[in-house]
Formats: C-alpha cells, structure tokens, sequence
C-alpha cells in the first residue's frame, strides 16, 4: 500500500441544484486499482458525487459544481473532452438496463460508437468484455437474443460487460446492486474484487457488509458533507466519529 | 479501438483536450433540429400576419369600406359592394352553441359509459366505432347531412327547402361527438380509483358515485373537451357548406332557416374571387381567427391550470 | 330509498341511450354510404381515368379481310367488337397479331388501344350507328392504313387515387423530417425557458387554426405569391403545417416513452449526444413515430377544406408538382364537388366508401403498431 498512487484527486467541491448546496467542500484522494465504497443514508449526496466524477451531473438542469477534480492530474471541470472523460470513467447504474436490443449489440454499443465497425475486432471485443464480466459462459449461445430477455442479476453483468467494452480506466457503480437477489448480489461483489485488478473502482452502495466485504476504502457521506474517508478496516472497526460509528452500528439510515 | 486508448493513455492531458470538430458538428445538428422546431413558430405568425395583413386592407386607405358596415352588416353582395358579415357570425354562433348544448351531453354519457359502465365486450365495439367516427372525413359527413338530414328536416320544416340551421347544428353535434368521448374518456379514466371506492364506501350507489364523485374530479378535462369541441364546430368547413343553405342575407331567426356561417363564407367564394371581394373574404377569415383564438387560449389557460393541480 | 332508485335508473338509462345514439349515428352514416354507394364499386370505378378521352389513332391491317363465324370479329385488325347497353361499339378484345398496342396517334406518338376502349369511326366512316356486323364489314373494307376515332371510357377514379397519394407523399416529405426532427429538439434538447414556451405556444394553436384558415393562406401565399398556381405543392405545402401539431406532439409522445436511463447510459458510454439520439432515441421512438405517419396520413385522406383552395378541383394525374398540369383533385373533393355542383350522390357514395376503407385500414395499422410496441416493452 505504499506506493499508491491517486487517480482522482477531489479539492474544495461545492454542487449546488438551483439553490440547495447538495455537496459542501468534499476533499478526497481516490486511489487507481482500489474498491472505494461510497456509504450513508439515503440523499447524502454519495450518489450525487459519483455522478460528478463523470460529470454525469452535466444532464441535470441548474446544476451548478464549484472546487476541482483532478483525474490523472487533468481538471475534469476545466475546458476538456466530456465525451472522453466519460469513455475513461464508465458507469454502472443502479437499475439493470440494457437497451432493447441483443446482447451482442449491447456490448458493441461502446466500441461501434467509438467508431469500430470490423466485425472480428467487434467480436472479439465482445467475447472479451462477456468474459470479464463472468457472463459469457451464460449467454454465449444467445448472443442475438434480446439482452432484456434474461434475469436481473445477468441483465447487470451484461451492462458492466458494456462497460468494459469501451476500455474504461475507471468504473462508476451506482448501487449495482440494489435491484437484485442475494446470489446474483454476490456474483457481482466477486466480479467487482476480481475487475479491480485492472480497473478503478468507486461504488456507491446502501448496503454496509457490501462495502466491508469488497472495498478497500470507505466514505461516509452525511448531508453532502464526507463525515470520514479511510481505509475499510478501519472506518467499520474503529471509526473515529461519533456519527460515523452510529451510521455503522445501525443507530440511524 | 484497443490501440487508440492506451495510446492517448500516456499522455492523459492531450487526450482530454476538447474535440473541437466534433463539438461543432453537434452544435450544428442542435442548431437544425432547433430550426425545424422554429417552423411551427413562424407559420403560426406568417398566417396571422398575412391573413391579417389582406383581412384589413378594404378597411384603410382611399375608398375604404366601413368596418362598422361589415362588421354589422346583414348582406353579402358583393356584385353591389356591400359586404356585411354580422348574419354570418350569428348564424357560427348559433350552430356552434347548438351542437355543443347536444353533443356534450350525449358525448360525456358515452364516455361515461365507456370508463365506467361497459362491459369490455361492449367497450370493443363502442370504442372503435368512435375511433372510427373521429377519422371520417368532413366531406363525408356533409354527403351524409345533405343525403339524409336535409331530406328529413325538408318534411318537416315549414320553410320550402331542408337547408338549415337546424341540419348544420345536426351534423355539427354528430362530428364534435368523437372528440368529446375520447378526451372525455381519457379524464374519467384518469380519475384515481381511490374517489370511487371512497364514495362506494360511504354507501353511494354506482350511479351517484359517478355523477357525484367521477365526473366532477374530471371537470377541468371535459371542459377542455368542449372547448375543443367548439373550435372544431366553429371551423368546420366543407360539411357545413353542403347543407347550410347560404343565404346572401339575414339573420336566422329559427332554426328552418338558411344560415352561412363565416368558413362557408370563405370557402364558397374564395376560388372565384378577386381584388375587394377577396379582401373581404379574408376579413371575414380574421373574424374567424379571433373566435379561434379566443378558444385556443381559453384552451390553454384550461390544460395548463389543471397541470398545476 | 325508492326515488333514489329511480334517479339511478333514469341516469343509467342516459348513460345507455348516449351510447347506444353514438353507434346509433355511425350505423347509419356506414348504412346510407353503403346503400348509396356500393352499386357504383367496380373494376372500371377503381381502374379508369375520370374523363373520357377521345383520340384519333392509325393503325395497319394484319390480314387480309376473310368472314369470320365469330360474331363481331375483325379479321383485317385481329380484334373483337361488341356493343354495350348505351348501344355503343367497343372492343371487346384485342388479337395477338393486332395492330392496336402498336397504333400511332395523329401526333406521331404511338398509343396503345386497349380492350373496352369505345370506336365511333373509322377513316370518315361513323361507326355509331352500324350494327356489330356492318361496322365490322366497314372496318374490313377500309384501306390498308386506315384511322380509328378511339375513345377511352371515364368514370373511375383513378386521378383522385393517384392525386391523393402524391400529395400524401409530398406532404410527409416536408412534414415529417421537420416534425420528427421538432419533436426531438423539444424533449431532448430544449432547456425550459421562454424559447421552449413558445415553440409549445405555437404548436398548440397551430393544432387549434381550422383548416380553411390554412387554405387562406396557402392561397395567398404558396398559389399565389410564389406563383404555384393551385398545384399539388401548394397542397402538399399547406398540409404540412397543419400536419406538423400531430406528428410532432405523437412523436414527442413516444420520446417521453423512452428510459432516462437509455439515455444515461449511452452518455455514460462515451456517446455522444447526437449518436445516442441517432442509435437508442430513433430506433425506441420508431413505432411511434409511424403511429405519427399514419395519423398524418389519416388527416390528409380526410382533409378539404385546405386543399381546395391549393391544389383545385381538377380531376387529372398531376404531372408536374406547380402549374396547371400539378393541379388535383383528392378523393374528398371530388366527393364534395360531385355532391354539391352536380348533385351525383350515388357517385359521391362509392367515393366515400373507398375514403372509409382507407380510414378503417389506417386505424387498424396503427392499433397493431402501438400494441405489437407495448408487447414489445413489456418484456
């Protein structure tokens, strides 16, 4: 853990929705190839904040971001390439949803947008993303099928297999989980540890044994504010703030 | 794609530089669609402003025609210059009165019994069949008027001929019916089911549920209805213009008399004339477009009030 | 307890007569139509021009005259002659070898006599008062090149249909692009604000203004000031506008339709808007938008008012899209032209069950459009 290196560096960030200030000088390093659990009750922000990591927040009206986030050192509120930045930082949202077309079209979506037309470099993409999502041995004979037609939990490996199809360094995941049953849950909490060899990953999620049992760091969000930011361990076992401690503990939220 | 990536991925600030090409391109498409969104604006004010334009102009200038003359007028000859439009208001008025004191009664009831009372087998008869009423064009409607209305009211009508306003306020009532049922239907549907089960519970019978219950909670939407229902029976055209009779002159004074309301007015002279009678034809086309707007706007007023609720 | 009861009853007894007075009306509408009109539906109803048209044509002799025992056939040109119930003559057939598909006219254009079309004369000889057997010996007896009065028979509606599908075509060339294209700038790119209030403002009262209004001003402007003449544009022109509330407002309907999340995620992929819009808007938002094509074409049958004073009463194929060879008649306003100045109801009536067909075809395609879409969502 020592030679970590950050990949997003977040300084004094304000967001405001018209007139209410939903985050209040967030200030947070991210590590590159760590899980980084977002937690805290419902509106506290955490899932407002993923969204300005991406800049997602750009699609929603009057949202006005002050304070800086750095990725790789480059200013992504700045004068830069949304569209980029957005193929760098993909997301992951919290309703399983594929579009209405196959499998294979889904996954291709990414690439063929990014201008890939060759079929066997499509194909092979396709495979590849499948795969690293742990869902290509279930849907390999189906490819052409509509990608709405299988279960919940294969309908969200399939969207972060669309993810991954694009190359992304970072992935964004929005309580992936939260419209799922246990076991397809589980399937992806081991997708998220095995994909975090590669990939960055920053998840938002309700639930706290998720956030124990997959990240390595936590951050708890309160009213738009970050109430404590650290290693797993440490914020379930001993957090160091009241409020914290009575989040974790299940006094409130 | 793979190759693209990493490559750019060494030096994360120049890939982050804006695409300047590609931003403009989506500027310019924006700009298109915002254009071809423009259309709807600029058509609604070039017709105002040239039918206004060529509706004023017999009443300004050298040798102008009184617009108190046309306004209140009686006659439209316009072989002797004398252009009166007051008969035909009256007689847009009367019809379009008539068929909305018939029509929206019968047109709620049927949409009443569409959401509320029928069966499903009898729904799928009744409501294709107003689907169908609402798609039949006007010509054929008049065709009908002229064809059966006009002989029926000619056997009964003490005047000589079946022309009249009461055969206009006939196939008037008939052709707004659709439009009441179905905007009627859609409010009643949308009426919460928890106002009937309320009033179902407090010992209200079905009936008086609907009566008492239903349909006020569906007010503002089946006022909206009838207001869409006069602007249609205002405007209507070619129907009319079969079995209105088309006097040169007077006020109806029952309904076995003729009647020329405005758009047949317009239609019936318009392919013929020129110069001051064409003007007039407009004028009487800008009198037409202030009933008309007086009940856009009501309209509007009425659905964006109710989208407040 | 007992009159309320009774108030029940008679309210219930409204509600049903309402109804029942609804399909009461339509019944009856269907029922005149069809009484009047049917007898007049018939293969030359649906295939022939509307006019009848009389050409001189030449034509060469094929054989050489020999009796025949064929009533009514004619050797020298290898056709066959009748006579109808107005006891006019007319070919019934017309032979392999005939000369006939091959006819000049006196132009030099070749022309193509077909079977039914109507024969009068032959060089200066009047046919029409010859029996079958004497016309046929006149016919025979002719000079080797010889003329032929030819008349095609009118009565169908063959103008009105061709009419009426250009301008259906050219009205959804111009509107549709424009009303699709409104649609989407309106729900997915337009920002709340005073520019939005009056697109929707005017859409409103565009959806409001009869259409004899239209017809003001398309006569105004695109017959007369761009100098159209009435003419299919002109029509197709004005139709445009008052298409554009529906197509616009339908296809807007169906954009709402669709997840934000498809939207979301398309951005969250690296597209851009405009590809998110081209590859997940369109192709989610298609059955609506031919449900808004169908709609338009349904309001372009239907429509008169507008169209009589753009593109006239003419009952010809268009040739051209301005000027007097572009101006048509529709089916509606033949209906009413031939209901009103010449009082041929029964004529009118077979029109209009051919309106009603359309009418019923195109409300069932867009029922199984909009349900085979809501299967489809459902899954």
């Amino acid at each position: 853990m020592s030679n970590e290196v950050s990949k997003f560096s977040v300084q004094e960030l304000d967001l405001y929705y018209s007139n209410f200030q939903a985050l209040k000088k967030i200030n947070m390093e991210i590590q590159e190839k760590e899980i980084t659990a977002f937690i805290g009750p419902s509106g506290c922000g955490k899932s407002t904040f993923l969204k300005t990591i991406n800049r997602m927040n750009d699609l929603v009206e009057g949202v006005k971001v002050d304070g800086k986030i750095y990725l790789d050192g480059v200013d992504i509120y700045k004068d830069i390439d949304v569209i980029k930045l957005r193929s760098r930082v993909g997301m992951v949202f919290q309703q399983p949803n594929p579009f209405p077309m196959s499998i294979y079209d889904n996954v291709a979506y990414g690439p063929r947008i990014h201008g890939i037309k060759k079929k066997s470099v499509l194909d092979e993409i396709v495979e590849k993303s499948l795969r690293q999502a742990a869902i290509w041995d279930e849907v390999k004979d189906k490819l052409k099928k509509s990608a709405r037609a299988v279960s919940g939990g294969q309908q969200q490996r399939i969207c972060i297999a669309r993810t991954l199809a694009v190359e992304p360094e970072v992935i964004l995941m929005d309580e992936p989980t939260s419209a799922l049953d246990p076991i397809s849950t589980l399937k992806i909490e081991d997708l998220a540890v095995e994909l975090k060899e590669q990939y960055t990953i920053i998840i938002v999620t309700h639930n706290m044994q998720q956030a124990s049992r997959i990240s390595d760091k936590t951050a708890f969000f309160l009213t738009g504010e970050v109430i404590e930011y650290g290693k797993t361990e440490q914020i379930f076992n001993t957090p160091k703030n009241k409020k914290t401690e009575d989040y974790i503990t299940g006094r409130f939220g | 794609m793979t190759n693209n990536i990493k490559e750019e991925n060494n030096n994360s600030s120049i890939m982050m530089k804006p695409n300047k090409t590609r931003d403009i391109i989506e500027k310019i498409v924006e700009t298109i669609f915002f254009l071809c969104a423009m259309v709807s604006v600029v058509s609604v004010i070039a017709i105002i402003v040239f039918v206004f334009y060529k509706g004023v102009a017999p009443f300004v200038g050298n040798n102008a025609y009184s617009f108190f003359d046309f306004i209140s007028g009686v006659k439209w000859d316009p072989n002797h210059n004398e252009y009166g439009v007051f008969y035909m208001i009256v007689a847009s008025i009367l019809a379009t009165i008539g068929a909305i004191i018939i029509g929206v009664p019968i047109g709620l009831l049927t949409a009443v019994f569409i959401a509320e009372i029928a069966p499903k087998s009898l729904v799928n008869i009744v409501k294709p069949g107003v689907e169908l009423l609402a798609g039949i064009p006007s010509v054929i409607y008049g065709a009908f008027g002229l064809g059966v209305i006009v002989p029926l009211i000619n056997k009964i009508s003490p005047e000589p001929q079946g022309q009249s306003l009461l055969a206009v306020i006939c196939v008037l009532t008939i052709m707004i019916l659709p439009t009441i049922i179905s905007l009627s239907e859609a409010t009643l549907k949308a009426v919460p089911n928890s106002y009937r089960e309320a009033s179902l519970g407090l010992g209200a019978s079905k009936t008086q549920t609907i009566f008492r219950a239903v349909i006020p909670a569906a007010k503002s939407g089946i006022l909206s209805a009838t207001v869409l229902g006069i602007g249609r029976a205002i405007g209507e055209t070619m129907a009319v213009m079969m079995i209105a009779g088309n006097p040169i002159g007077g006020i109806p004074m029952s309904i076995w008399d003729k009647v020329r309301p405005l758009t047949t007015n317009i239609a019936m002279e318009m392919s013929y004339a020129s110069g001051r009678h064409q003007e007039m034809l407009f004028a009487t086309g800008v009198i037409l477009f202030a009933f008309i707007m007086i009940v856009n706007i009501t309209l509007i007023k009425i659905t964006s009030k109710a989208g407040e609720k | 307890m007992n009159s309320r009861k009774l108030k029940d009853s008679i309210l219930q007894g409204l509600i049903y007569f309402s109804a029942a007075f609804t399909i009461f009306i339509l019944t009856v509408i269907i029922g005149f139509i069809l009484y009047k009109g049917v007898p007049g539906i018939n293969l030359h109803f649906l295939t022939r021009q509307w006019e009848e048209k009389t050409t001189f044509v030449r034509v060469d002799k094929v054989a050489e005259p020999k009796d025949s025992d064929k009533e009514g056939y004619v050797s020298s040109l290898d056709i066959t002659l009748k006579k109808d119930k107005e006891g006019n003559l007319y070919i019934s057939k017309i032979g392999s070898d005939s000369s006939l598909d091959s006819a000049v006219d006196m132009l030099g254009q070749s022309f193509k006599v077909k079977s039914d079309d109507k024969l009068s004369k032959v060089d200066s000889n009047d046919l029409s008062e010859l029996s079958v057997a004497d016309a046929v010996k006149m016919i025979n007896q002719s000079q080797d090149n010889m003329r032929l009065k030819i008349t095609r028979p009118g009565g169908g509606i063959v103008p009105m249909l061709v009419s009426t599908i250009y301008i259906i075509l050219l009205s959804l060339v111009i509107a549709a692009p424009i009303g699709i294209l409104s649609a989407i700038y309106l729900n997915e790119y337009a920002k709340p604000g005073k520019i939005l209030n009056a697109i929707r403002f005017a859409i409103q009262n565009l959806a409001g203004i009869p259409s004899i209004i239209y017809g003001l001003f398309g006569m105004l402007i695109f017959v007369q000031y761009f100098g159209m003449g009435y003419s299919i544009l002109a029509g197709a022109l004005t139709l445009s506008i008052i298409l554009l509330p529906t197509i616009i407002s339908t296809t807007e309907e169906a954009l709402k339709a669709i997840p934000q999340t498809y939207r979301e995620s398309s951005l969250g992929l690296g597209a851009t808007k405009l590809q998110t819009n081209y590859k997940i808007i369109l192709p989610n938002a298609l059955p609506g938008i031919l449900v808004a094509i169908i709609l338009s074409i349904g309001r372009i049958v239907g429509e008169s008012a507008a169209l009589m004073l753009t593109a006239g009463t003419v009952a010809q194929i268009p040739t051209a899209i301005t000027g007097n060879e572009a101006g048509a008649a529709t089916l509606t306003i033949k209906l009413y032209m031939l209901m009103k100045e010449e009082g041929d109801i029964a004529t009118a009536c077979s029109i209009a069950i051919i309106l009603l067909a359309l009418i019923i075809v195109l409300n069932i395609t867009s029922k199984v459009i909009t349900r085979r879409f809501l299967k489809k969502q459902g899954i």
